[in-house]
């Protein structure tokens, strides 16, 4: 036979040395591999959500800048609003004084009459009628009845026709209102309105510009004005 | 023969410890790609902790300058409508009589079309 006992028994030993070195061999490959395994996947995980989180709170961010950009452009609107109502009272104030000194110009009675005159004349050129019939305040009766000639003649001579006005001294207009006059023709179908009052805030509503620059100042900003 | 099949036996046995061998390491594998998952699954989430703690304070600094904006804004306000006020009070008897002027100044004229 071939081999003693004793070299049987070497070799097995020598093939089972074979074997288990091939096992660690294989084993150690393994467990390199699993390490390397998980690098890649703990890095791989690890940077998908670091992306994912870092792109979360970037948009965060930006949300708040633009709720502070909102929330700045809001107050300072508020605040032009706040300028500018407080801008529409002033103006209101005014005008609400102005009126009340209307009374004034009637104190003077001269000017007043001559102020009458221009008035009623005014009227009768707007109308350009034959047959007016004029209102005025109770109080200034005599003063228009005194005016009246001068006014029509005034009316005649711009425009080379004849007037006749009739004082309504049945309805006066209400004694509360400062001043002026009211004319109707064609049976009251029309009417000229030539108070103080109504003076007063057709001109306000037109000077508007020209009060409100006296009053603060020419707006800087201002590009245009014609 | 009884020789025989003791080395057979004994090369079974390696092998079989071989085998073992192996699929421990396999084992031991899986167990470290999952581990992998979890320690990726810890750091992930310190790394948000962290994230959220500076947008936190982030998100505090401009509450707080917002604030700053809105005080200064208040103060400019009142300034302009203080001084406003001034200019008026200054300004306002110029801008009666002026009215009141005009009220009075009267040109009675006929309608630019009419031809006498």
């Amino acid at each position: 036979m071939a081999l003693s006992d004793a070299d049987v028994q070497k070799q097995i030993n020598q093939m089972m040395a074979f074997i288990e070195q091939e096992a660690n061999e294989k084993a150690e490959e393994i467990d390199a591999r699993a390490e390397e395994e998980f690098a890649i996947e703990k890095g791989r995980l690890v940077n998908q959500h670091r992306l994912k989180i870092i792109e979360f709170y970037d948009r965060k961010e930006k949300q708040v800048e633009l709720q502070k950009k909102i929330g700045a452009s809001n107050l300072l609107n508020k605040s032009r609003i706040e300028v500018l109502k407080a801008q529409e009272q002033h103006i209101k104030n005014v005008l609400l004084e102005t009126q009340q000194q209307l009374s004034v110009i009637t104190q003077d009675r001269a000017a007043y009459s001559a102020l009458l005159t221009k008035l009623i004349s005014q009227g009768l050129c707007q109308f350009m009628e034959r047959k007016v019939i004029l209102r005025c305040r109770e109080a200034d009766y005599k003063l228009v009845e005194d005016a009246l000639p001068s006014a029509v003649h005034q009316y005649q001579s711009l425009a080379k026709k004849d007037v006749t006005v009739i004082v309504d001294t049945e309805n006066w207009l209400p004694a509360e209102i400062c001043g002026g006059i009211e004319l109707t023709a064609q049976n009251s179908r029309i009417k000229i309105t030539n108070t103080l009052e109504a003076r007063l805030e057709m001109l306000a509503h037109q000077m508007l510009p020209e009060i409100r620059r006296l009053l603060f100042g020419r707006n800087p900003n201002r590009k245009f004005d014609n | 023969m009884a020789s025989q099949s003791q080395g057979v036996q004994q090369l079974l046995a390696a092998e079989k410890k071989a085998a073992e061998k192996v699929a421990e390491a396999r084992k031991r594998k899986a167990r470290r790609l999952k581990q992998a998952k979890d320690e990726a699954q810890t750091e992930i989430e310190k790394f948000r902790q962290e994230k959220e703690k500076s947008f936190k304070e982030y998100e505090a600094r401009y509450l707080g300058s917002q604030d700053d904006v809105a005080a200064k804004i208040k103060n400019e306000t009142f300034t302009k409508i203080t001084e406003m006020n001034k200019q008026v009070a200054t300004n306002k008897h110029k801008v009666i009589e002026r009215v009141l002027a005009i009220v009075q100044d009267i040109k009675p004229e006929l309608h630019y079309n009419v031809r006498v």
